[in-house]
């Protein structure tokens, strides 16, 4: 049954943070190589490539980012551009379903830090034109969301104290996962007590260590039709359900606005075409790019219910044993840090995304590796576009023996 | 760097907070669209125009921003949230202007579920040379300085034999610096003569009640304009939409001119506004004078810097017509000299004085003169007269001039508002002469001189109506609203001098 999803055959990615000596092209030759080692693959076995970055274009004045990768591969295959990693691999994934092309490869690149003074106007200007006129900054959107949450659920006095410490505890629990990440921007610790500390001294409901950062780095991943990938690896992970979804641009004319309709959208429509059900995901790569965004986005999916996963992640935190424990069941989320502590260049997170599933489904995670109490079969990775103006999900899962 | 066709647009929405309403369903838009979300093509035609501009909103939720992105950094910490209109129906992004915050006691949840008002403001910082973008979206409390007052178009009742006053406006902003005993209005630092300009005429348009499409002619007058070749008058017709609105051409229908001649360049135009609407067959019911200042001095140790102890900021606006007059313009004298008694060379930050005429030629010469002659003219004795207002340079002028001509007290001090918002230049007498119509009764003559460096004068009398009381209930922004209100904020020189020089 399995025979008729794209299969991920091999994966790669560049460290997360700083690389101004090195050229974007140079990023995804990085990965790619990486990817294709994996895979044992040549550069001939590929049909096409799919990329990705967010604002390449703004941010390093690059136009057409194929001719860089056509001269350094000396490859002329077709390759096309999306915005973020999910839709490159969503829109590879279409094309090898409809028969069209064998194999090939999905890649991510940004170079934030390039454009460090203007990077959060760019983001800002992105996200939506109107906010960013009316004053509103990469952080802001979050805190509104934050606001409208506690006002619709009424969370106040000590339940707002202990809902606080959640989102805290989010950031601790990614930045925990990081030191066993060698791929992470941050492997360092960091505490609840400095993360409400640095809150409280901001004015800010939420401070520097709710948000990811701005980060450089690549990823890529080799897809290739199931009957390929059989000839290539005895353990092919397959993109078993996959689908995106749309938002208004602008946040506050949004009828939702304690979470993302695009979300949940996705979600139901990937589980619908994997044919399993929220419970058979054992592991997820959320979208952190604040500790807010976990949070909700455990809603959104349908892992926790409305106004609960603060409550799930608090209860699951107090002790923390590497997973949330949701309904009775485990779930692991962010094994790799997460946005916040793995690094977030955009165009590449969410080939980091798939990277981490990819690992943890062959068992390949190292310390990383998660103990469900049930063999692990099935991972989701939820991408961003925006402020949940696009919402991706893939579901990613193993072949059954 | 700025495109043109990029901020023609934004400001085209944004100014004024333009939307639509679905005619079929009512779901409501910001930013205008021609057909519905909901009902589809079958809306197509039916979409209703609505602008935010003059409704009251909530501030649903907010933020504080203290690292904002590049362009508004010189607005220091703000706080941004979302905007309710309509019980919700439309939500706007938003930030709070006229707001120096204090952040140790800081309650965010205090801002939240208050009522704010749209604000016309510069919208971010951008090169001297580039276009200065403008929006709406900036507010601010209700319940605090700047009132909300719904804006109701009267049906014209009572016309008049002729031409005066039909309506007028008054806008200084909350902050005032204090030093000795006369206070002066200060800018918040999203604010120049443009925004004071279009929110006078706003405060002249909800008091007078006049249809906007009626008004065919904007005059503003400034010496402060921060564009040397580029009028106010323009955005001031667009964002108030004077005049009969083109929708399919994107013009109003209205003539809109900027007017110079130092602090009379709008009281200079009075009489021809009242002259237009007199004119028969001209179809321009109303023409609106605006004067609008945020008044330029040199710093304090360099040549002219004495006049920053006294420059306000603000503006004022008259409309004129034929009904429902409030004050009837029975006549006016004007005077001019080429006396250069202060002056800008183009390119020059600031105005200078030479010294040698102040006052003696210049001011004193030419309003006793201009007075003297409307008197003569119009056969008036100093009994004949209850008011007298003059330009207000500071505070001992406007008296020492008032009394050579032989007014009382009772007659000069109701317009004196020198001392309590400092020279706000071309809306200086204007503001004197706003102060006495918000108390005048009716049949009462009000002499009001103008006095622009350069040299010259322009003396009116006015008689008012008994519509002077109706209209009264319209405004509740007076002149003695905005001189002596609890939410007054006072800021040090340091503050002064950065909300002055602007984003």
């Amino acid at each position: 049954m399995q025979n008729r999803f794209p299969a991920i055959i091999g994966v790669g990615r560049t460290k997360f943070g700083e690389h101004y000596e090195r050229e974007h092209e140079n990023l995804v030759e990085e990965a790619w190589l990486k990817a294709s080692d994996a895979a044992g693959i040549e550069r001939k076995d590929l049909d096409a490539g799919y990329f990705s970055d967010y604002f390449l274009q703004i941010t390093n004045k690059v136009g057409i980012e194929e001719g860089f990768l056509s001269e350094l591969s000396e490859l002329h295959i077709p390759m096309e551009k999306m915005r973020s990693f999910s839709s490159a691999l969503l829109n590879a994934c279409h094309a090898i379903q409809s028969g069209k092309y064998r194999m090939v490869l999905v890649g991510g690149v940004e170079k934030m830090t390039d454009r460090w003074d203007k990077i959060r106007d760019d983001l800002m200007l992105l996200e939506d034109p109107w906010s960013y006129y009316a004053g509103c900054t990469p952080e802001a959107n979050h805190e509104l969301m934050l606001r409208e949450y506690v006002k619709k659920y009424k969370i106040s006095g000590g339940t707002l104290e202990k809902f606080n410490t959640a989102l805290a505890q989010i950031s601790v629990k990614n930045h925990q996962h990081a030191m066993k990440n060698e791929y992470a921007q941050f492997q360092r610790e960091v505490s609840v007590d400095v993360i409400l500390k640095e809150r409280s001294e901001a004015h800010k409901p939420l401070g520097l260590y709710d948000f990811a950062p701005i980060s450089d780095g690549a990823s890529a991943l080799i897809l290739a039709r199931p009957e390929t990938a059989k000839e290539r690896t005895d353990k092919p992970i397959y993109v078993v359900g996959s689908s995106s979804a749309t938002d208004y641009i602008t946040f506050p004319s949004r009828e939702e606005r304690t979470g993302f309709v695009a979300s949940t959208m996705a979600m139901k429509n990937a589980l619908k075409g994997a044919r399993i059900r929220i419970e058979d995901i054992q592991i997820a790569e959320l979208y952190d790019q604040s500790t807010l965004l976990e949070m909700v986005s455990l809603e959104d999916l349908g892992f926790s219910k409305r106004g609960g996963a603060w409550l799930d992640v608090y209860n699951s935190c107090k002790d923390y044993h590497g997973f949330y424990q949701i309904n009775g069941r485990k779930l692991f989320v962010n094994t790799n840090g997460g946005l916040k502590a793995d690094g977030n260049p955009l165009g590449a997170t969410g080939g980091a995304q798939v990277f981490e599933i990819v690992k943890q489904l062959k068992g390949e995670a190292g310390d990383r590796q998660v103990k469900p109490d049930e063999d692990l079969q099935f991972g989701c990775v939820l991408e961003f576009e925006g402020f949940g103006t696009k919402a991706y999900v893939h579901i990613l899962g193993k072949g059954l023996a | 760097m700025s495109s043109e066709p990029i901020e023609r647009r934004v400001s085209y929405i944004g100014d004024r907070l333009r939307g639509s309403r679905c005619g079929i369903c009512g779901k409501e838009y910001f930013r205008t669209k021609d057909y519905c979300g909901v009902c589809g093509r079958r809306s197509f035609g039916k979409m209703k125009d609505v602008d935010l501009f003059y409704e009251k909103g909530t501030l649903e939720v907010c933020t504080l921003v203290k690292e904002p992105t590049n362009k508004f950094t010189k607005l220091g910490p703000y706080v941004y949230g979302i905007v309710s209109f309509h019980n919700g129906k439309v939500r706007v992004p938003g930030r709070l202007t006229d707001c120096i915050l204090r952040e140790e006691e800081l309650d965010l949840s205090s801002f939240e579920d208050r009522g704010v008002v749209p604000r016309f403001r510069r919208r971010y910082a951008v090169e001297q040379s580039d276009i200065i973008p403008t929006i709406s979206l900036a507010f601010t409390f209700t319940d605090e300085y700047y009132p909300h007052q719904k804006y109701e178009v009267i049906k014209p009742k009572k016309e008049y034999e002729t031409p005066g006053i039909i309506g007028y406006g008054v806008y200084v902003p909350k902050f005032r610096i204090k030093e000795g005993p006369m206070e002066r209005s200060v800018p918040f630092v999203d604010e120049d003569s443009i925004t004071a300009a279009v929110e006078a005429g706003k405060m002249a348009l909800i008091h007078s009640g006049a249809d906007p499409s009626m008004v065919g002619k904007v005059y503003v007058g400034s010496e402060s304009n921060p564009y040397a070749v580029k009028p106010i008058a323009s955005k001031v017709a667009q964002v108030l939409k004077l005049g009969e609105e083109e929708r399919m051409d994107g013009v109003q229908g209205v003539d809109a001119i900027d007017t110079e001649f130092a602090c009379k360049a709008a009281t200079s135009m009075f009489k021809d506004a009242a002259a237009l609407v007199y004119y028969p067959g001209a179809r321009t019911p109303c023409a609106m004078v605006i004067g609008t200042d945020n008044s330029q001095a040199a710093p304090r140790e360099e040549l002219g810097g004495e006049l920053d102890f006294f420059v306000g900021y603000g503006g004022s606006a008259f409309i004129f017509g034929m009904y429902d007059v409030i004050a009837e313009l029975e006549g006016w004298y004007s005077c001019t000299s080429d006396t250069p008694d202060f002056w800008r060379r183009d390119l020059e930050p600031y105005p200078r004085h030479g010294g040698r005429f102040t006052g003696e030629p210049a001011y004193f010469k030419h309003i006793v003169k201009a007075a003297r002659s409307l008197m003569e003219k119009l056969k008036l004795q100093l009994s004949d007269i209850h008011y007298f207002v003059s330009h207000q340079p500071n505070v001992s002028f406007p008296i020492k001039v008032a009394k050579a001509l032989g007014f009382k007290e009772e007659q000069y001090m109701p317009g004196l508002q020198v001392a309590k918002f400092g020279n706000t230049y071309s809306g200086s007498s204007p503001i004197g002469l706003a102060a006495v119509l918000d108390k005048a009764k009716p049949e009462e003559r009000i002499v009001i001189v103008g006095y622009g460096s350069g040299a010259g004068s322009d003396a009116y009398s006015l008689v008012t109506t008994s519509q002077i009381t109706e209209k009264r209930r319209r405004q509740k922004f007076t002149v003695q609203h905005q001189a002596e209100n609890s939410h007054i904020e006072y800021v040090d020189y340091d503050t002064y001098k950065r909300f002055k020089l602007g984003l």
